[in-house]
């Protein structure tokens, strides 16, 4: 154009032309470009956006209620609330105080106290507020804040409080079950989460209609219902607390179980706590179902089996009687009465409970090793083992539908340690052996049933999401534990252990003469962790059974470190035996003789 | 009312007695190049289909009302239809004259948008707001500089002075060290400094000035670049993202590999008008300066080829009416328009396929943002009116006069341009 610089318009022309050129050329290259990654590079770009935008969610399948009888009806004792996580995505809160004034007129609180977790910097996620409600969720649904958002979320509900918590235990954050049957059923309450694959907006959010997204249900947990019998759960619990009190006690555990069929109808502890608040509970030894998880050595109350185990074995016959010298010398030791009554002289097997002499139960190991004998051989240690191991199946757990089921200790039968005639001698009544609450009553159980050990549970009954009921039927685990006529013989030897404390002036132990009350006293020594025993604590134990024409329920209390002016086991455990049968027959629980 | 052919008449005076050149140069007024229209309609309809597709996302990410973006777009493009009549029927002449107007109102509106910034939080200043309605201050400074530059050289033309440094090139490079500074470091807007140095640059290389003069100016703003790029830290590490792209995804390259994801995952043939999920959150500026890439993902390579073809077509027309433009400042015009579109729409794609670092810059007529496509069609319309009129020799034109195709035979060119040939409008501009 600039035609004195020699310039032509065709030279104007082709500057533009020049120009057209590049953008073209540039454009082509734009092209190539494209095809690289859209055509040659596809794959690798696909995956990349589906790493960034493929997400899998689990679908929490609705976790199953837990149920009780309460006289005919079944109750809910454990349901499901759905709750509300309110969360805000700070950096979509543009007006934070206003936000903050709406949220505190919905759910309370100081509308200041929202004002840092609303403008916190670098999250999309800020957790404001843990259960809301229903209907708190919906008004700030209403508020059609981009920022704000809830997320629902099912809670346990205890409609009953703290009724059967240590055997209930609970389910944490996480959704898991944790301790008593929340923990031991855990798999079968829970169900199975259904899974979500889906492709998500930035925030996580599922985008509809993709063709990536898959979706399979969650398939809901069963219902459980228990064995457990409200009404009975709830006095016993009243007793306990009551007789921790009163016996100054470091802890009560207390269960009562339906001998023929293993059905625990009641089991508690005291302190216990309320299952809704568990999160603020600071003592976690709070939820340990001691009655499971706590082996002790019991004590006399022992007795009741080692006579069950020579009546068994014609060892012994139930009116026998023998010289009892007050003390046995066994592997050096003395063995003798914590009760001195009267020193030496002529006892019979009634006595011996009544009594609860440690000579005597040494003497039917005595008459277990050789019959008219008063040594212990390894003949008599065997029995006794095997009774103790096969029999009423102690040291391993009895598989209740329990978490933290303990074990408990059944010294090995060891010929060849020196001193296992006293070892063994001990365990005759109830000392150098530890056994839990639940593994007693089963184990009584398994006697005056006439022979049969049922696994101690709890559960009666599941129920599956279809609402088909399958009734969880008596699992046998021992059906020879003693012929059927040792129950019969051992019952009155353990109503007459009752009548001599009522005669002995314990008034509390008089029960109508229409129900049949058997029992047995347990003062046991406390090991000390460094060995030995320690001089002046005890452990208050007692096993007993009421019924009618037969015994009903057996009942094993524990009562650990008392502190009452006398045995533990007829001061500690023995009163709130009593407690506990008084309730049952006054309530109506107890089908009297005819 | 016909523009005059001024220039033109000057370089003729030359070689030719006035009356030669009387004869010999004819401008003749025909209908426009509806192409222009065309292509133009059919970017704004993608951008507004595009925009429409992806609002479920867009209501979601800024929380706003699904209908809120189109409606917006919609009002946008009816605007945009007012600019490009607007400047389409507002004569050349007056639009030269109206220089200093449209250069005192870009400087204002500079002004404003750095003095009473509409968020005083973000650092870069480039709005102006006007009642309820903002824009973007840059796009005035760069419509002013256009009409600014095609006077200036225009005159410098007339005035035999375009190979003259001291009375072309520094009066430019002047301009562009304001610009530097004010757009590019106050504003931050590297991006449009980018346009408005190339647009000046084709303008001077197309109105004559000597390639050694440009490729001098173009070594120093390098220079000054590289200079400025190594004073500031924050501008290396930017260089340094944009040389190994997807070494920091999850940082300060994160837009700029969303955007490659949204590009390759889109395929050979898209996921689908409905189906971007990049839209969703992940791509930042989804709507704006990232549309390329969810286009790209809703139409995979065919439909991005496509885009490129519309644009590539449009460009190729725009260069048309260049070429056949009747007057040196309405080619200078048409060739400003030219790069203005080109160059943005050049930036703002590579930055998406990952060739050019993120400027920050709209695409041409796609992007949602009223201030782009309104000032874009306005630019279309002055295209628009200049395509109305063909410069052309008269037969009886004598021998001598070396015309445009080095030929008298002006037929030629006019059947390229592909014009229908309206005898009833055509006139001699000095008759």
């Amino acid at each position: 154009m600039a035609i004195n610089s020699g310039d032509s318009p065709a030279k104007s022309d082709s500057r533009i032309r020049l120009w057209n050129g590049i953008i073209i050329a540039i454009t082509v290259v734009i092209g190539l470009r494209l095809f690289y990654l859209q055509v040659v590079r596809y794959s690798y770009y696909k995956q990349a956006a589906l790493n960034d935008q493929l997400k899998q969610y689990q679908i929490p399948a609705t976790r199953g209620l837990i149920e009780a009888k309460d006289g005919n009806n079944i109750v809910p004792i454990v349901l499901n609330q759905r709750l509300y996580t309110l969360f805000a995505d700070p950096p979509f809160i543009k007006h934070p105080q206003q936000v903050a004034d709406q949220i505190s007129r919905i759910i309370g609180g100081k509308p200041s106290s929202y004002i840092p977790e609303l403008t916190v910097k670098g999250t999309q996620y800020s957790i404001i507020a843990h259960k809301l409600t229903q209907a708190q969720s919906d008004a700030i649904g209403k508020l059609q804040d981009p920022g704000l958002g809830t997320q629902g979320q099912y809670y346990r509900v205890y409609p009953d409080g703290d009724l059967a918590a240590q055997v209930l235990g609970f389910v944490n954050n996480n959704g898991v079950g944790v301790y008593g049957v929340e923990q031991a059923l855990n798999k079968q309450l829970s169900g199975t989460p259904g899974l979500l694959k889906a492709i998500t907006d930035v925030r996580g959010v599922p985008l509809a209609a993709s063709r990536q997204n898959t979706q399979i249900p969650p398939v809901p947990g069963e219902n459980i219902v228990l064995t457990l019998n409200v009404g009975i759960q709830e006095q016993l619990q009243q007793i306990l607390a009551r007789e921790y009190k009163a016996t100054k006690s470091q802890g009560v555990s207390a269960v009562v179980m339906d001998p023929y069929n293993g059905h625990v109808v009641a089991m508690a502890n005291y302190p216990t706590y309320n299952p809704a608040n568990y999160a603020s509970v600071s003592n976690p030894k709070l939820f340990d179902n001691n009655a499971v998880d706590y082996p002790i050595e019991p004590g006399s109350v022992m007795k009741t089996l080692t006579t069950s185990a020579a009546l068994n074995t014609g060892a012994i016959t139930p009116n026998e009687s023998f010289y009892d010298p007050a003390h046995w010398v066994i592997d050096g030791f003395n063995i003798h009465d914590i009760k001195i009554d009267g020193g030496a002289r002529e006892q019979n097997i009634a006595s011996i409970l009544a009594l609860s002499l440690n000579t005597g139960a040494t003497w039917m190991l005595m008459q277990m090793s050789q019959k008219g004998n008063t040594i212990i051989n390894g003949h008599g240690i065997q029995t006794w083992h095997n009774y103790m191991v096969n029999h009423f199946l102690l040291g391993r757990p009895t598989g209740i539908e329990q978490g933290y089921e303990a074990s408990g200790y059944v010294p090995p039968a060891n010929l060849n340690d020196p001193s296992i005639n006293l070892r063994y001698a001990n365990t005759a009544f109830g000392q150098g052996v530890s056994v839990t609450a639940i593994q007693l009553s089963a184990a009584l159980s398994s006697v005056l049933n006439g022979g049969t050990y049922y696994q101690p549970t709890l559960v009666d009954a599941t129920i599956a999401p279809n609402g088909h009921e399958t009734v969880n039927k008596p699992k046998i685990l021992e059906r020879n534990v003693v012929k059927p006529n040792i129950g019969p013989e051992l019952e009155p030897l353990m109503e007459g252990v009752v009548k001599a404390y009522l005669n002995g002036g314990f008034s509390f132990m008089n029960f109508p003469s229409n129900y049949i009350v058997g029992g047995k006293t347990g003062t046991a020594q406390v090991a000390k962790p460094t060995g030995g025993y320690y001089a002046n604590i005890y452990n208050g134990t007692y096993v007993g059974f009421v019924g009618g024409n037969k015994p009903q329920y057996v009942i094993v209390v524990y009562n650990i470190k008392p502190n009452v002016p006398g045995y533990a086991g007829s001061y500690g455990g023995q009163p709130i035996f009593a407690d506990i049968v008084h309730m049952l027959i006054n309530e109506g629980y107890i089908i009297p003789k005819n | 009312m016909l523009p005059r052919a001024g220039a033109l008449r000057e370089r003729k005076r030359a070689t030719l007695s006035d009356t030669a050149l009387d004869e010999a140069i004819t401008v003749r007024r025909h209908k426009p190049d509806h192409w222009l229209m065309v292509l133009c309609a059919i970017l704004l309809a993608v951008g507004l289909v595009v925009i429409y597709a992806i609002s479920p996302a867009l209501s979601i990410t800024t929380g706003t009302n699904g209908s809120y973006f189109v409606e917006r777009q919609a009002l946008a493009v009816g605007l945009s239809i007012i600019a490009f009549f607007v400047t389409a029927n507002i004569p050349m002449e007056r639009w030269r004259k109206s220089y200093k107007l449209l250069i005192g109102a870009g400087i204002l509106a500079t002004l404003v948008a750095i003095a009473l910034p509409v968020n005083p939080n973000y650092p870069a200043h480039r709005w102006v707001r006007l009642g309820s309605l903002s824009f973007e201050s840059v796009e005035l400074v760069i419509f002013s500089l256009l009409i600014w530059m095609a006077h200036f050289l225009t005159t410098k033309i007339k005035k035999s002075q375009i190979s003259n440094v001291r009375l072309t090139a520094v009066p430019m490079i002047i301009a562009i060290l304001i610009i530097g500074v004010v757009v590019a470091f106050i504003q931050s807007d590297l991006g449009s400094t980018a346009v408005i140095i190339a647009m000046m640059g084709i303008m001077a290389f197309v109105a004559g000035l000597p390639l050694k003069r440009i490729l001098i100016i173009g070594c120093i703003i390098l220079l000054g670049t590289t200079l400025a790029i190594a004073a500031f830290p924050y501008r290396r590490a930017r260089l340094e993202a944009f040389l190994h792209p997807t070494s920091n995804c999850q940082g300060s390259d994160y837009q700029a590999c969303q955007a490659l994801i949204a590009v390759g995952s889109g395929g050979f043939s898209g996921l689908g008008l409905g189906s971007s999920v990049q839209a969703y959150g992940y791509l930042p500026e989804a709507d704006n300066d990232s549309i390329f890439a969810i286009y790209a993902e809703k139409f995979g390579f065919v439909g991005s080829i496509a885009l490129l073809a519309v644009f590539g077509y449009l460009f190729y027309r725009i260069n048309r009416v260049a070429t056949n433009a009747p007057d040196d400042f309405s080619r200078l015009i048409v060739v400003g328009v030219l790069t203005w579109i080109s160059v943005q729409t050049m930036i703002n794609i590579g930055a998406m396929v990952g060739l050019l670092p993120l400027k920050g810059i709209t695409l041409p007529f796609i992007s949602y943002g009223g201030t782009s496509i309104i000032f874009f069609a306005g630019a279309i319309g002055l295209v628009y009116q200049v395509s109305r009129y063909t410069y052309f020799v008269n037969h009886g034109a004598r021998s001598q006069f070396n015309g445009r195709n080095g030929s008298d035979d002006d037929s030629s060119h006019r059947r390229g341009v592909g014009r229908a040939y309206h005898p009833d409008l055509s006139g001699r501009i000095d008759g």
